[in-house]
């Protein structure tokens, strides 16, 4: 092949051929990216917990106390999965992992409402997960409410006209509106932000692999000793094309095709998609190949990178709410483009926002660009120093 | 016998030799675990979030309506940090991530609630941020409950009835709800627990494919076939006792810092902790030898593995999003994950502090996945004598 003209052109090249020829980079940056937002798609794929095996201890065994069992066990969330008769038994099961919840009705559970006074349910939960405990609350407390309104209207205050017992059951009416994940799940909220982090993880693993690789090649030498390899910017922008150019189609991939295919929010359209993936995958480009400096073999970069990935999920404050980290790991995730790139995604994708409303993370985004960008050719022209100086020595 | 001993020391002298002259590798043991520990610990360090930001919208304005966001201002979760009389820029305020919730009190709600017209208010929150959005759901539908329930209780006063038959009257059951083990709902102590362990088990995965691809990427392996004798057994011990001990001493530390020194609950007793620790250290360790025995001497195979896997240990934990809700092949696959059975061994022993005849399936799980890796030693064995590394 002849070679071509600008030296930009023959890194790009360069670049891109050995890692066609190398199975080791196109796992992290063809494989990866393509296959492991699938995967975790399909794990958060049921989207919240249904049917919850719970049991209930009914110490009244009344109608009343029946009716209400029936009503919780009508819920999606729960199912009642056994009677005990103490709650002895009750913990056993719960102990045997068969139930995840117990459900008390007190003996005087009748007694009381007949008599006009309080009474109390227990609700014991089970801790192995936060929704466990999320989910049987709301349908105790939702039967509940229920029947507080019937007792109140049917047994106290006697109501005469339609509107009237409307009234009394509820004196102000609220709505609840769940904005952006209409159903409460679990995939919606949690896989846009994985998205983001698969692309800059993956790109750093790439990147850092191909580091790896010309070291061991050129014996500690990061550039390859050829007339090619003089021009810092060349060097930079080449290598950096490349993998930014086949991250931004993995880029495209995901925000619009695995989200289409499972049905996560998909309110970006795709200019501002686009707004978005540029700035965010050049810095995370330039990041690792600054980052990947500090790497001497191709496996290196696994130990580095890989067990980054959860911390990184935390310090985007979409999981852990942004508004209760403090400050030092504020700072400490704002250096990273995955924090400020998660956050864009999830407000264009999930909330229909603008870039205009994003403009923030935006220009941080190219903030971080351009540091690391300039980062990476400072420590680019240091190396092709250290290569010009093997060469006279040999 | 001796020999065996001998030779297993030697093996072990020269990792700790190699260890020195590898900085990542010192870096990745050390300072990756302990400071991960430093990070959730003081990240989390509020346990619960509370006052969260989240916007009011009042377009009624009355005394009431703002006695009615007075009382919402004393809630635990929630802080209003924009109020506002229109919808459209509370909106926007979402969309930009300054708050996480909107209460709207629409025009009329006075009027409405004082002529007996039942006025509707309705929140709002953004549930692209799940835990936030959780808090102050519970928290707004709380406080319009009783408000509701308020109004019903101020008519019931004027007509004489006693505090007690009030109660009776508007709010007959109670539910009261005990999360067993863990009653502040104080997510640092779960969510540290499984994340902490976790990392350092995943760090313990790779170093262990790591150091022992490294012998056949370095050409090394037929010298260490040699000074172990041809013992698959020597040799692997030999080669992963050092760090063996060292992470098992940080699990300990772990250990130390969560129920010691932060206090975090722990039902059954540090000691006990420190052994399913130890075995939670083995099976890591056996997780990475199995990994680096199905794909022999390819060290980056097998570490690509054991990233790809041990990254999705944690979602298959199922702490955060629990397993029974998965699909059943997610289920199955849960099982062959080390940090899965030490997260219910956890919440059996020190959470909730059960016997552990309830939780010896995970028990055996975690020494049988330890000793998996043995059973197919002789494929270690044949890398060691025909393979070679490759990139």
């Amino acid at each position: 092949m002849k070679k071509p003209k600008f030296p930009i052109l023959h890194v790009w090249l360069d670049e891109l051929t050995e890692l066609v020829k190398d199975e080791g980079i196109l796992i992290f940056v063809i494989l990866l990216p393509l296959a492991y937002p699938l995967l975790y798609a399909m794990i958060y794929n049921t989207e919240t917990q249904r049917q919850l095996p719970i049991c209930v201890v009914d110490d009244c065994m009344s109608d009343r106390s029946r009716d209400f069992i029936r009503r919780v066990d009508a819920t999606p969330e729960v199912v009642i999965a056994a009677h005990c008769v103490s709650m002895s038994d009750a913990q056993e099961l719960m102990r045997k992992r068969e139930v995840f919840g117990i459900l008390r009705i007190p003996r005087e559970f009748d007694l009381h409402l007949w008599r006009g006074k309080q009474t109390v349910v227990g609700l014991y939960s089970d801790l192995t997960s936060m929704l466990y405990y999320k989910v049987e609350y709301l349908a105790v407390i939702n039967v509940a409410q229920e029947l507080n309104r019937n007792i109140k209207v049917l047994e106290h205050q006697k109501t005469t006209t339609a509107r009237e017992e409307k009234q009394a059951r509820w004196p102000i009416r609220f709505e609840e509106v769940k904005l952006y994940n209409s159903a409460g799940g679990f995939a919606a909220f949690l896989i846009p932000p994985v998205l983001m982090l698969i692309l800059q993880q993956a790109l750093c693993l790439g990147v850092g692999m191909s580091m790896g690789r010309s070291r061991e090649r050129f014996r500690g030498l990061v550039i390859p000793p050829s007339k090619h390899y003089k021009n810092t910017l060349a060097i930079v922008l080449g290598k950096g094309l490349v993998h930014f150019l086949i991250f931004l189609i993995m880029g495209l991939y995901m925000t619009i095709c695995v989200t289409r295919w499972f049905g996560l929010p998909q309110l970006g359209h795709l200019n501002e998609l686009l707004g978005l993936l540029v700035p965010y995958l050049l810095a995370c480009t330039f990041m690792a190949m600054f980052w990947s400096h500090f790497i001497y073999r191709r496996e290196d970069c696994i130990l580095l990178f890989v067990f980054m990935s959860l911390p990184l999920l935390f310090l985007t404050g979409v999981s852990w709410p942004g508004a209760s980290i403090p400050p030092l790991w504020k700072t400490v995730g704002s250096i990273f483009p995955s924090t400020w790139g998660v956050n864009a995604y999830v407000r264009i994708q999930g909330m229909g926002a603008s870039l205009g409303d994003c403009r923030q993370e935006i220009l941080v985004l190219w903030i971080l660009t351009a540091v690391y960008f300039l980062l990476s050719c400072f420590l680019y022209m240091f190396e092709i120093r250290k290569s010009v100086g093997r060469t006279l020595l040999n | 016998m001796l020999t065996a001993l001998k030779n297993i020391w030697a093996i072990t002298y020269r990792e700790l030799r190699a260890f020195s002259k590898r900085p990542i590798f010192l870096m990745i043991m050390f300072v990756a675990p302990l400071g991960f520990l430093w990070m959730f610990t003081s990240l989390m360090q509020s346990g619960l979030p509370t006052k969260l930001p989240a916007a009011l919208v009042d377009e009624d304005d009355t005394h009431v309506t703002r006695q009615l966001t007075r009382i919402l201002g004393t809630m635990e979760e929630t802080r209003f940090v924009l109020k506002t009389y229109s919808f459209t820029e509370a909106r926007q305020a979402m969309q930009r991530g300054e708050i996480y919730a909107i209460f709207r009190i629409p025009k009329g709600t006075t009027e409405a609630a004082l002529t007996q017209r039942q006025p509707v208010v309705s929140f709002y929150t953004n549930d692209t941020y799940y835990v936030a959005a959780s808090l102050l759901m519970k928290d707004m539908r709380k406080m319009s409950e009783m408000a509701g329930l308020a109004i019903t209780r101020a008519t019931m006063r004027a007509q004489g009835f006693t505090d007690a038959q009030i109660m009776g009257t508007i709010q007959p059951i109670v539910v009261e709800s005990h999360p067993l083990g863990n009653p502040h709902l104080n997510y640092s102590v779960v969510l540290s627990n499984l994340i902490v362990p976790g990392l350092l088990m995943l760090v313990i995965m790779l170093t262990t494919s790591y150091s022992l691809g490294n012998e056949w990427k370095r050409g090394r392996q037929k010298y260490l076939y040699e000074m172990g004798d041809g013992n698959i057994f020597v040799i692997v011990v030999g080669k992963l006792l050092p760090q063996t001990l060292l992470y098992t001493l940080i699990f300990w530390l772990i250990d130390l810092v969560f129920y010691s020194y932060l206090q975090f609950p722990c039902q059954c007793g540090i000691p006990r902790m420190m052994l399913w620790g130890f075995l939670a250290v083995l099976a890591s360790q056996g997780f990475g030898l199995l990994m680096f025995e199905m794909f022999p001497a390819q060290m980056r195979m097998a570490m690509s593995a054991c990233s790809l896997l041990g990254v999705m240990q944690f979602s298959l934990a199922g702490f955060s999003f629990p397993v029974s809700a998965m699909d059943l092949p997610f289920q199955w696959l849960s099982n062959i994950f080390p940090l899965h059975h030490y997260f219910l061994i956890y919440v059996n022993q020190c959470l909730n502090g059960y016997d552990i005849s309830y939780a010896w399936t995970n028990v055996t799980a975690l020494v049988g996945i330890s000793i998996l890796a043995w059973l197919f030693s002789f494929r270690l064995t044949d890398a060691f004598l025909h393979k070679e590394y490759r990139a």
